[in-house]
């Protein structure tokens, strides 16, 4: 038995999204199993089953020192904290300018 | 068509719904049992495309009856029958012993069954036509997850042994099953399906062979079952047990709905 990952796409732009896993004794059976255990209800027009063997994996410590750098994280806190003291401070042309 | 041979077509339409009844409910008894998830749902599904397609012949019959197609009349007919009203074979009332035996039975079963519906495809009855169309769609992935599964299984020699001796066991019904009824030369005739049943006997045959190597004896479909006699009207010891489990409720209160 080999555990595989199975992965779904509906029909349109939506792109092909993680469904679950299984187990299966080899290709072509992981393929019929995925189509009874995750679309069995046409919850994808399309479907991708990957021998989890074949995934290139990367571990936790090649993941981890990117946790720690909020600048990357592009959700414009800093920005609008910047122009709200501006806006506060009634500083016009301070604000013109950050919005140039 | 010129006139549609109405008592024969019935025999015809229920010996195919009752086998598709009879083994749809068998797939699904696996649903929690089988020995793993993944195939546990897979057969009890197969099982439920099965019982699917028994309720569109079941409704075919009620046309044929004058009667509507309701869910109560489609009952009536699968659950409400006297047993000498049945006309399936004994390979799907057979109470198999063991996991080998449900899919060995599995691969003859859809291999057969899938033959069945491809001889409707051209019907000149055309509401069995149209059955067989969407009926066949489901047969080609019935008969691709017994084919992968089987040959999963050849691979390792205990199960090879096991489906060997599941195989030896049910081969006596095979010949029931692929038996042209009575009724099957008129239906034939009228252009209502285009071949008779037993025609899928020498295909079945090559099949087997390249598959398990196991050589059917030559004149099986003469040597019949003694229990049945390869007789469609007639029932095997099995069938009791199995009518008394699905009518399980119904024998409680004839009024439950569930």
């Amino acid at each position: 038995m080999a555990t595989y990952e199975v992965f779904l796409k509906k029909d349109g732009k939506d792109e092909f999204r993680h469904a679950g896993a299984l187990d299966a004794a080899n290709d072509e059976l992981a393929l019929v199993m995925a189509r009874e255990s995750y679309i069995r209800r046409a919850e994808g027009n399309k479907v991708w089953v990957v021998n989890r063997e074949n995934l290139i994996v990367g571990d936790d410590d090649f993941v981890g020192p990117n946790a720690d750098k909020p600048h990357r994280h592009h959700d414009g806190s800093a920005v609008a904290a910047r122009r709200k003291a501006i806006r506060e401070d009634g500083n016009d042309a301070a604000i013109r300018e950050d919005k140039s | 068509m010129t006139s549609v041979p109405t008592e024969a077509l019935r025999e015809f339409l229920l010996a195919f719904a009752d086998d598709e009844h009879l083994m749809g409910q068998q797939h699904t008894e696996w649903i929690g049992v089988a020995p793993f998830l993944e195939e546990d749902l897979a057969l009890a599904s197969i099982g439920q495309d099965e019982l699917g397609h028994a309720v569109m012949l079941y409704e075919l019959v009620c046309e044929l009856d004058g009667v509507e197609p309701t869910d109560e009349a489609i009952d009536a007919l699968a659950y409400g029958r006297g047993a000498n009203e049945y006309r399936s074979c004994r390979l799907v009332e057979f109470a198999t012993v063991d996991w080998a035996e449900a899919l060995a039975r599995h691969w003859i079963y859809d291999m057969v069954e899938g033959r069945r519906w491809s001889f409707l495809e051209g019907s000149s009855y055309q509401p069995l036509a149209d059955a067989a169309v969407r009926a066949s769609r489901e047969e080609s992935y019935h008969r691709r997850h017994a084919e992968a599964l089987i040959d999963g299984l050849l691979a390792d020699p205990t199960a090879q042994q096991r489906l060997a001796a599941a195989f030896a066991s049910l081969m006596p019904m095979i010949g029931g099953l692929c038996a042209s009824g009575p009724w099957e030369a008129e239906i034939v005739e009228a252009g209502i399906a285009s071949a008779p049943t037993a025609a899928i006997v020498p295909e079945l045959s090559r099949f087997i062979t390249e598959r398990f190597g196991v050589v059917l004896p030559g004149g099986f479909m003469d040597k019949p079952d003694p229990q049945t006699k390869n007789d469609r009207t007639q029932r095997s010891e099995d069938f009791a047990p199995l009518m008394a489990r699905m009518r399980e409720v119904l024998d409680i209160d004839l009024t439950a709905t569930w």
